[in-house]
């Protein structure tokens, strides 16, 4: 017993010593490796790839990898290499704090794309704004990001924008003007997308005739439905996920409501949507900030470069991370620098940058202006486009 | 306060101060789960309650970091005491289902109070947690049980957890020695989470859910269940080894749950499970000695 108490305490020593060289040994490889390598600019990529968010990680660090290859087939970035770093952070806010910091002080990147998830980019943009490092979240929509600070940009349709865009087309458009609004109150994109809808729905003179709540993860829908049903509604407004989206129209086919669709935003954007929805959620329509249908000549380049690299069509994802790059080059060439405190003005003043999810403007507050909107449809279980709605600065 | 700061590279202090405040955490858990041997499954609502809290008195109400701080220990411990009283009485699986059910309540009424944000969470919590403050609060938690796993108060406690009939029998009263185990280690989580806002700056209730209980439990299992070094240790381990294994990129979770079966099965009782860890320094040090003077005589007789 003795001994093997001993040879216990042996082991535990050893692997305290194998971790403190271990990290040792890295980052004196790091810093061997920013001198070999001192001529690359490097693009931080923060994001879940093993977490709940991690369709939204992959894609983006697919689209932003590819925009690299390009650039640097291209010659590079002021006749630099382009190198994306990157680091998952499993959907943890603490490791993704960790991450800028390695971002910024190991790596030594010149921007951060990412991440994905507005609850993310709010933990770690004040980093990057206190380093004065620029961060571009390609796809955080809700409240309160940009306000961080001067260093936080996003290029995304925001919900701002996409949710009055969709409730103009369906109460002045379609006619529909009593709507059943759902929200799901333990999702955060829900709730701020939801008041978002209110406001439009009351703006464009619709009428909210029936507020109901549910959570993410909640299978049963009849007691919501059923009320719903009492008040007779042209239409379904839902702000949460596709999983709800798709169970809560089965509900509806069931109850007897058979003429009604499903309105929502772009958390109905999955296949999901309709292997749990089958037909019920036939004629929904959401808003997206892209579409593969009807492409400019740029996105279809970029749909099929995609689809020869990855063997799978490029979803919004993956088209935002591919924007947010070449977003970032942009400036730097502008610029004539990667360093973010001298290319971050050039950055700021991005006008009309033609990327393959559209057409991106920033506001002086950093917000972008992303035109065009893309209302899609549910036909023959798959996104169909219904109408390209621009978006007009203001 | 800012001597620290600086001296470390930001990310290497980042990671301590994660490490730090787990420590925390997970040493409030160890009083509970690991001395007193009361299952608890809903660590992580206690460190909501506290980072809450702590938000609130510094952002609504702007007072200083300290009261933000002690103010999360105390209302993290008030409701310590609030579910301990019913729950305690209960042992085994139902305590763990009790707390367990209690963390998936406080979310529930989170996601469902504007004031807090709702599911959009508390931004903007001012950056108040250092190296230096976490450092310290950290080695007071380690100091303080330290010296109750030593006190008359701690044996008491594992006398409970050993058996509690035979404890009740020697005039321990286990159930208010529980309470009062159960309110210092909620104010213990409390602290953590309080520190946890600070570093993060967003609270969403998402954060605390029932994974994040598991994350801490694991931590005092790994290092050994009532052993303070094992609970240092786990907290550490586990904070660092996601770090370390970035290299490996997409595989790193798959090696870090091997590692930890792997552990788990040379070391069922945990990494310092069964160990006194006074005892093993002596004994490591006798046992260099003898060494040492062995070499010296081998040495003289040659």
């Amino acid at each position: 017993m003795f001994k093997h108490k001993q040879l216990f305490v042996l082991v535990a020593l050893l692997l305290v010593a194998f971790i403190v060289v271990g990290c040792g040994g890295k980052s004196a490889e790091k810093s061997g490796e920013q001198t070999a390598a001192g001529d690359a600019i490097k693009i931080g990529f923060l994001g879940d790839l093993t977490g709940d968010t991690a369709s939204y990680g992959k894609n983006t660090l697919e689209g932003m990898k590819m925009a690299a290859e390009k650039l640097n087939a291209a010659g590079g970035v002021l006749g630099k290499k382009v190198e994306i770093v990157e680091a998952d952070h499993r959907y943890d806010k603490a490791e993704a704090a960790n991450i800028v910091q390695k971002f910024i002080n190991e790596d030594k990147v010149s921007a951060i794309v990412g991440d994905p998830t507005t609850g993310i980019t709010k933990a770690t943009a004040p980093i990057s704004n206190g380093a004065g490092v620029v961060q571009l979240s390609a796809g955080s929509t809700g409240p309160d990001v940009v306000e961080i600070g001067p260093y936080i940009f996003r290029n995304t349709l925001l919900d701002s924008v996409g949710g009055p865009a969709t409730m103009d087309y369906i109460i002045n458009d379609l006619g529909w003007k009593k709507v059943a609004l759902i929200t799901s109150v333990n999702n955060d994109f829900s709730v701020g997308l939801s008041k978002i809808f209110k406001d439009a729905i009351l703006a464009n003179g619709g009428e909210i005739v029936v507020e109901e709540s549910v959570q993410d993860g909640d299978t049963d829908f009849s007691g919501q439905v059923s009320n719903i049903k009492a008040k007779n509604p042209d239409v379904i407004v839902f702000s949460g996920y596709y999983t709800e989206g798709g169970l809560i129209m089965k509900e509806v086919r069931k109850q007897g409501m058979q003429d009604i669709v499903m309105v929502g935003g772009d958390g109905l954007q999955s296949p999901t949507f309709w292997e749990l929805g089958g037909q019920a959620v036939e004629g929904s329509i959401s808003y997206c900030g892209f579409s593969p249908e009807q492409p400019t000549d740029e996105t279809a380049k970029f749909i099929e470069e995609f689809k020869a690299k990855y063997n799978k069509d490029p979803d919004l994802f993956d088209a935002q991370g591919y924007d947010a790059v070449n977003i970032i080059a942009a400036a730097m060439e502008k610029a004539k620098s990667a360093d973010p405190k001298v290319f971050r003005d050039a950055l700021a003043q991005t006008k009309d940058f033609p990327g393959v999810s559209g057409v991106t403007t920033f506001r002086e507050n950093r917000e972008p202006i992303k035109s065009p909107v893309y209302l899609l449809q549910v036909k023959d279980q798959k996104w169909s486009l219904l109408k390209k709605v621009p978006v007009k600065m203001d | 306060m800012a001597f620290l700061d600086g001296l470390l590279p930001a990310y290497y202090e980042s990671i301590i101060i994660t490490v730090g405040i787990y420590i925390i955490l997970a040493l409030g858990l160890n009083l509970i789960t690991g001395v007193t041997g009361q299952l608890s499954l809903g660590h992580a609502a206690y460190m909501c309650i506290g980072a809450y809290t702590s938000a609130i008195v510094s952002m609504k109400l702007g007072l200083p970091f300290i009261v933000a701080l002690l103010c999360a220990g105390i209302v993290a411990a008030i409701f310590g005491i609030f579910i301990g009283f019913p729950v305690l009485r209960l042992t085994g699986d139902y305590l763990a289902i009790c707390t367990l059910g209690f963390g998936e309540i406080l979310k529930s009424i989170l996601f469902n109070m504007p004031y807090v944000g709702g599911a959009m969470g508390m931004a903007g919590i001012p950056p108040k947690t250092t190296l230096l403050n976490t450092i310290i609060i950290a080695l007071i938690v380690i100091i303080v049980m330290v010296r109750m796993e030593r006190s008359r108060f701690g044996r008491s406690l594992v006398a409970i957890r050993e058996d509690e009939i035979a404890a009740e029998c020697m005039g321990i009263n286990a159930f208010r020695y529980k309470l009062q185990m159960f309110a210092i280690g909620t104010f213990t989580a409390g602290l953590g989470g309080a520190l946890w806002a600070h570093k993060i700056m967003v609270l969403q209730p998402r954060d605390f859910g029932f994974m994040k209980s598991i994350e801490i439990l694991n931590m005092v299992v790994l290092g050994g269940l009532g052993s303070i070094p094992g609970t240092i240790l786990g907290a550490t381990l586990l904070t660092a080894i996601p770090e370390i294994l970035r290299f490996s990129s997409e595989y790193r979770m798959v090696i870090y749950g091997a590692l930890l079966v792997i552990m788990m099965i040379f070391r069922p009782h945990g990494l310092m499970g069964n160990t006194d860890f006074n005892k093993l320094a002596k004994r490591t040090f006798r046992v260099f000695n003898t060494n040492n003077n062995k070499d010296k005589k081998s040495g003289m007789e040659g």
